[in-house]
């Protein structure tokens, strides 16, 4: 019997993406989802992309994550790595590799636009996720990789970067400030042309020589950076893939959770799991306005106790019906998706036996509403 | 402290926070209760998507988004018909790959130009929905490496003048009374401070529950005492969080009660106990 939706992924993925908006626990459910893999015997790594330090903290590793994987010890026949995406450092790596000569990998490093590219957050991150994705996809140590994507609504930007990079590559100007013999730094004056003058009255000339000189020394390796980028487009969409939306039943954190199912539907990738993270817990088995009665009927602490009772199951109901409308919405687009379904402790999550209880807590079969 | 000085302190007020935290509530909530205690207000959303604010005589909004700015931007140097251009054929994001940091100072160098139309007595900036608070004011500085001359590095150098001067712009931040918001708000705070130098406005905790009544003995059945339990071991996770925030800071909290309520009447409800929380300030 493995009715459990949570179990299957962590058997069957090579990738699971988790996403969902900030607060709703998703670095805490990638980690626990992390657990459950390690415990079926998979060695496991998860990648968070969020620049702040919510991976550390929620698996309670005092350091800070860097680049390079981090063993955690967990009591299981697998293995659980973690790890935090370093932009610069995925970046250079790349260059390294993809780089005809060291001097040309070094010309690039040194490049100005280069430094503020792999310093830059946006559109680098994205694509540097992806590389990096790629990277422990082929790393030998992992046979799964959970990415904790970063709690914002472009969240799945990154799966669209790859085809972005190589659009942006093959984009006119670009390819005219790449042309060899045009001049290259000599852009000046006449030769250039009236949308190359507007850029550079805005950004200045010095940063699009910039540009232009990162361009050429990367020339003939964007081949390859284009050739990579492809391959994790199509890991991505591949059937290996498993995508997992979290959110908590507030009303904010459902209008984002709506938004990512949305995008997902609109990318053409299915979604595999609904995590219900922080669901209040309910006590005892009357209603709200039952335990008010009760309240209104006896006095001291026993009253103080019921009114209690009345307010925390007022906000499990609350949340219940919102999940619940949450899903019937989901399961227009993604019919008969599964909910795994976790309870919100009294405390925050920073320890790995709190991931441990969420790890749990999500790997219970399925119960059918 | 008094309501009128609070918001009329800085003319530029940029809210920022993680998200979950509820910053847009709280910026659009600053933002009824600074017109309701009769200054000029200007809500600014840098999201396209805008939050329901009960309307007010005294309160004014706007949006201000990357891709508009940088158009208004090319107009007002006398390249509007090449900014339409560059926006169909992609340039735009072609632009802003070049030189990262462009969109955020193009949205700050708009939030300036209204302090020096004075649009209204105080602005209220509800900060970036992605990307990080850090980015945003940081930007400027991020832009210069790259750019020194011309017309973005005036820009960005008046852009850090106002954001330096206390008197012009105050940074509010938002977090909830939970260890990794505090801490991570704690993080922001200390990079902000040691970079840009923009004063903090004291900082708002929001969501914060009820204290939960002591019982003398455990009365009634099991789970009552569980949900008592519960409700106890949630609010001294709260206050221990909240207690964090105070140990590692000068600034003064603004404490709110978590809501049940959605849309323009969180927003009325925060208003009102924003206005208490201010003017109970020392």
């Amino acid at each position: 019997m493995n009715d459990s939706p949570v179990r299957t992924t962590c058997s069957d993925a090579q990738v699971i993406v988790t996403c969902g908006t900030g607060g709703v626990g998703k670095t805490s459910v990638a980690a626990a989802l992390g657990v459950s893999a390690a415990e079926s015997g998979r060695r496991v790594v998860v990648i968070t992309i969020d620049p702040a330090r919510r991976l550390a903290d929620a698996i309670g590793l005092s350091g800070s994550l860097g680049n390079e994987p981090q063993r955690v010890d967990i009591d299981a026949p697998g293995e659980l790595w973690v790890t935090m995406l370093d932009v610069r450092e995925t970046f250079d790596n790349l260059v390294r590799e993809t780089s005809p000569t060291p001097e040309r990998a070094r010309e690039v490093m040194e490049n100005s636009f280069y430094r503020n590219l792999s310093r830059s957050i946006s559109g680098t991150r994205d694509y540097m996720a992806a590389e990096r994705l790629h990277e422990l996809q082929a790393d030998g140590r992992f046979d799964l990789v959970i990415v904790d994507t970063p709690p914002s609504r472009n969240a799945l930007d990154f799966l669209e970067s790859p085809e972005r990079l190589a659009r942006f590559l093959k984009h006119p100007i670009v390819r005219l400030l790449m042309a060899p013999g045009r001049g290259g730094l000599r852009f000046a004056g006449a030769a250039m042309t009236p949308v190359l003058k507007a850029i550079s009255s805005v950004v200045g000339s010095d940063a699009l020589t910039g540009v232009a000189a990162f361009l050429r020394a990367i020339d003939g390796m964007e081949t390859e950076f284009s050739r990579r980028a492809l391959a994790v487009a199509a890991t991505l969409r591949g059937t290996g893939t498993h995508f997992v939306v979290v959110t908590a039943p507030s009303p904010d954190a459902l209008r984002e959770a709506d938004h990512f199912v949305s995008e997902l539907a609109r990318l053409g990738i299915t979604l595999r799991v609904v995590v219900a993270n922080r669901m209040p817990p309910r006590f005892g088995s009357l209603s709200p306005s039952q335990e008010r009665e009760r309240a209104a009927s006896s006095s001291g602490d026993l009253a103080v106790l019921h009114s209690l009772a009345a307010d925390l199951n007022d906000d499990a109901e609350r949340a219940e019906t919102g999940i619940a409308d949450f899903v019937t919405r989901t399961r227009d687009r993604f019919p008969g998706v599964p909910v795994a379904r976790a309870t919100e402790l009294a405390e925050d999550i920073h320890s790995m036996p709190t991931i441990g209880v969420l790890s749990r807590q999500l790997a219970e079969p399925e119960t059918r509403q | 402290m008094e309501l009128h000085h609070f918001f009329t302190a800085q003319h530029v007020l940029i809210v920022a926070g993680k998200g979950g935290v509820g910053k847009s509530a709280v910026a659009a909530a600053l933002a009824l209760a600074s017109a309701r205690g009769g200054v000029r207000t200007l809500h600014v959303s840098l999201d396209a998507e805008s939050i329901a604010i009960p309307d007010h005589d005294l309160l004014e909004r706007v949006t201000v988004t990357p891709g508009r700015a940088l158009t208004d931007y090319l107009s007002s140097k006398g390249m509007g018909l090449l900014s339409r251009q560059l926006a169909r054929s992609g340039i735009v994001e072609l632009v802003a790959t070049t030189a990262p940091g462009l969109d955020d100072l193009l949205v700050l160098g708009r939030i300036k130009a209204f302090e020096k139309e004075l649009r209204a007595d105080v602005i209220i900036i509800d900060g970036p929905a992605a990307g990080h608070a850090t980015d945003f004011v940081r930007a400027p500085i991020q832009l210069k490496r790259a750019i020194s001359s011309g017309p973005i590095g005036q820009q960005a150098d008046e852009v850090l003048d106002m954001l330096a001067d206390p008197a012009r712009c105050r940074l509010m931040l938002v977090t909830t009374p939970a260890i990794t918001p505090v801490s991570e708000t704690l993080d922001v705070a200390e990079e902000i401070r040691s970079t840009v130098n923009i004063s903090l406005t004291p900082f708002v905790v929001n969501k914060c529950d009820d204290p939960v009544p002591a019982v003398s003995s455990a009365p009634g059945e099991t789970y009552l005492s569980e949900a008592h339990e519960y409700a106890t071991r949630r609010a001294q996770a709260q206050q221990h969080a909240t207690d964090l925030l105070r140990r590692n800071t000068s600034e003064e909290l603004l404490v709110l009660p978590r809501e049940h309520l959605t849309g323009s009447a969180l927003v009325e409800s925060l208003a009102t106990s924003l206005t208490a929380g201010i003017e109970a300030l020392p």
